[in-house]
């Protein structure tokens, strides 16, 4: 069958386990983990394609992807319903000759070589699934074009004190690439990759299957597969980027980017015109009643929920109730949370469902400047009534 | 059984003024974040009818705007699904006069219905309901029309389309329209139940006979010459009639009773669906006193606001007071301003410091994009 031509083809690598998300990610995969009070952290790379022009998105899932299956369906709150293309999900599957997991990033879309072939993009645009952030990807493209890029990575500017943690690129003044160090002990430079790439799908492909032959390689695109091009000569071009990014994958960077979302000049600033907005998946709610003895400074609230308590510098998602005499500060309330009167929560994640009884207390305060330990309740936990969550504790 | 249905779009539109100057009654804006064709759609999906009719006559760019092709609704435009009856001028109906002869230009797409029964709606009642009771009722009471009713409205001073009352048996000795009954009758709310072969049959015979209008030409007086049967089905959930400007806003306002919220919003199973806006959710700023109200999402609140609907993507800036008002999509309010008792449709600009007041009884009423 005959498809028509894709420019860029977008993959989307939603297939990690997220460990060091610990109870949030227990049975949910890390992208599918609710954000900012009505989103989940792939609404970010999905609306970013959407609003890049990007309408045809394989998204690779393999760790527990019942809830991210359903929520992506059929692509329609992203606009991403197509006739052709469109998003599909597209698991690990048994072939005729070897059938395996996929064994990592580059293994994964090597997997997937039919699907893209099915497109012929010229391009071939890798993503991660757990970062937050709002950025054009059609203007990286066309740098990408413009250079007559190999492979175009995408970078930002890191402390330097910082840059030993990162996969660093070494650029020449036009930006091409001379070197690239994964978390190098002496950082020559602070452009930290943002797991954001373009490949021309010709190279690309050649370069993923002579990876799959390479028994010693552990399939992964920043230790393998883009090192190997590099060696060979290709043009690798850097593309800055300039605005907020931010990798959610601990408990502290979810909650920080949580919190960075308040404020009256917020660092990440979610808001946007239509067409350039982050889209999600709605679940028909209807408005949020704020009663009487509500309490608010400094917060987001979002649909359908039940506000009798105070709310400080706070995330409260879709559908939370919050009882007269409770307290919640400094923390990030995920969907359908019950939290009853006198519950006192503060520097915590709370998940899914959950119920805090009356008079528990989840977490505690730290004075300004001190490293908060969060604490976190995983998703449909109760916690009793009078129970202590202590402040770092995960339960 | 099968049912379909039909929602009559424009039913009140001169009687809520500016608000339905530019829109019909059916999308009236309601509870921050809805329509009121909302309840009507999702009353329908909920109660598995999967093939609707809405009838429009004026203004009805917004009501498609809104609908769109019904997907939030889990509708579609395709086969069965959701068809928009505008109206079809012939030679003989410019513009329709009444129910009966809006049904009448959507003949064909009774015709080529296969349903069994149809539910017709209005636009201006509110309410969660499931259908399904009562087209059993009405299949069991072998009556030729069902009318779905509510006690404790009636007082002698609203105005109903149409009234019944009944004896102690429930039978229906009275019908009225057009008319101010006294509390022992029970309110009709918009909602008639018949088998659809009976409906065509009935709406072809009254308009060749040049009858209109459904309740005054063809229900009452088919009722009181025994030519036609009547069953009333009591519907006993929250139902709130918005047919004037102060029953809009004393309706409004009841969203901040509990006992209404979960009337209408509390049965997962009747979930009320609306038109995805993809907003954030609302931010509250430092300063912002938010005091008994509903607050929809994509709201900036800096202010204060007591007794408040606020629909999606209001702002409301430093040192504003607003008390008992409505105030609806994107509207803007500036840093300062005072208002009480009014009703500031989509769109509008408060200037930093401005005053206006309304009064409970005649809510000041701002049209639709006007810089004040």
């Amino acid at each position: 069958m005959n498809f028509q031509k894709k420019h860029c083809v977008a993959m989307l690598l939603a297939g990690g386990q997220g460990s060091r998300l610990m109870v949030l990610t227990e049975n949910t995969a890390k992208p599918a983990v609710p954000f900012g009070g009505k989103y989940r952290i792939i609404d970010f790379p999905l609306s970013n394609c959407v609003n890049s022009g990007i309408d045809t998105v394989g998204i690779l899932t393999q760790y527990q992807p019942l809830e991210l299956n359903e929520y992506i369906g059929n692509g329609q709150p992203w606009h991403l319903n197509r006739s052709h293309g469109g998003v599909q999900v597209l698991p690990p599957y048994a072939k005729s000759s070897k059938s395996e997991w996929y064994k990592g990033t580059a293994n994964a879309i090597y997997q997937n070589i039919p699907f893209i072939e099915r497109y012929d993009p010229d391009n071939v645009l890798i993503l991660s699934g757990d970062h937050i952030y709002k950025m054009d990807y059609a203007a990286m493209l066309q740098e990408h074009m413009k250079n007559d890029a190999d492979c175009t990575i995408a970078v930002r500017t890191v402390p330097i004190e910082e840059a030993s943690r990162f996969g660093i690129m070494n650029t020449n003044p036009d930006g091409s690439i001379y070197e690239f160090e994964e978390k190098p002990k002496v950082p020559k430079s602070t452009n930290a990759s943002m797991g954001i790439y373009i490949f021309k799908w010709s190279i690309l492909k050649k370069y993923l299957i002579a990876d799959e032959e390479d028994p010693n390689s552990e399939n992964d695109f920043g230790k393998n597969v883009i090192p190997a091009i590099l060696n060979a000569g290709h043009r690798l071009f850097a593309y800055e980027f300039q605005g907020y990014w931010k990798d959610v994958g601990t408990i502290n960077s979810l909650w920080e980017a949580n919190m960075e979302l308040l404020g009256e000049e917020p660092e990440f600033n979610i808001y946007g015109d239509p067409g350039k907005r982050i889209y999600a998946r709605n679940y028909a709610m209807p408005s949020t009643f704020m009663s009487k003895k509500a309490e608010t400074d400094n917060c987001f609230i979002a649909e359908g929920c039940e506000i009798y308590g105070t709310i400080k510098h706070s995330i409260i998602s879709t559908g939370c109730t919050v009882a007269e005499g409770a307290l919640v500060e400094d923390s990030v309330i995920m969907p359908n949370v019950v939290i009853e009167s006198g519950a006192i929560v503060r520097h915590a994640i709370v998940g899914e469902d959950c119920r805090i009884s009356a008079n528990a207390v989840v977490g505690g305060a730290f004075p300004e400047g001190e490293a908060k330990q969060i604490a976190v309740i995983g998703k449909n936990k109760t916690i009793e009534v009078n129970q202590c969550v202590k402040p770092g504790e995960i339960c | 059984m099968t049912t379909m249905g039909i929602i009559f779009a424009n039913i009140y539109d001169s009687s809520l003024g500016d608000l339905t100057n530019k829109r019909t009654m059916a999308s009236l804006p309601y509870g921050g974040r809805y329509r009121q064709v909302d309840f009507s759609l999702s009353n329908m999906t909920n109660s598995g009818i999967r093939h609707i009719g809405i009838i429009t006559k004026n203004n009805y760019q917004s009501l498609m705007n809104h609908i769109g092709s019904g997907q939030e609704w889990n509708l579609e435009l395709m086969e069965g699904g959701l068809e928009y009856l505008t109206p079809f001028s012939t030679g003989n109906n410019a513009q329709y006069r009444g129910k009966l002869e809006a049904l009448h230009t959507a003949m064909s797409f009774l015709e080529f219905s296969k349903e069994e029964y149809v539910v017709l709606v209005d636009s201006g009642v509110l309410c969660a309901m499931d259908f399904r009771p009562v087209v059993q009722a009405h299949a069991r009471s072998g009556a030729d029309v069902t009318v779905v009713v509510k006690k404790d409205v009636c007082n002698g001073e609203k105005q109903l389309d149409l009234a019944v009352l009944e004896d102690e048996n429930g039978r229906i000795v009275d019908v009225v329209c057009d008319h101010c009954p006294d509390e022992n009758y029970i309110a009709g709310m918009g909602i008639f139940v018949m088998r659809r072969d009976y409906l065509m049959q009935q709406v072809a015979d009254a308009v060749a006979h040049c009858k209109y209008r459904l309740e005054r030409e063809f229900l009452v007086p088919k009722f009181h010459s025994k030519k036609l049967t009547m069953n009333a089905f009591h519907f006993d959930g929250v139902a709130l009639y918005n047919e004037s400007t102060k029953e809009f806003f004393d309706n409004s306002m009841a969203l901040l009773k509990p006992e209404v919220r979960k009337g209408l919003f509390g049965n997962p199973d009747l979930t009320i669906y609306t038109k995805v806006r993809d907003e954030v959710p609302s931010y509250y700023g430092e300063d912002a006193e938010i005091n008994d109200c509903i607050v929809a999402d994509g709201c900036k609140l800096e202010g204060e606001a007591e007794r408040c609907i606020l629909f999606r993507g209001v702002q409301l800036g430093k040192d504003a007071e607003v008390k008992d008002s409505i105030i609806m999509q994107d509207t803007i309010i500036g840093e300062g301003a005072e208002l009480k008792y009014v009703i500031l449709d989509k769109d509008v600009t408060v200037p930093a410091g401005a005053k206006f007041k309304g009064t409970k009884n005649h809510p000041y009423v701002v049209k639709r994009g006007t810089k004040l």
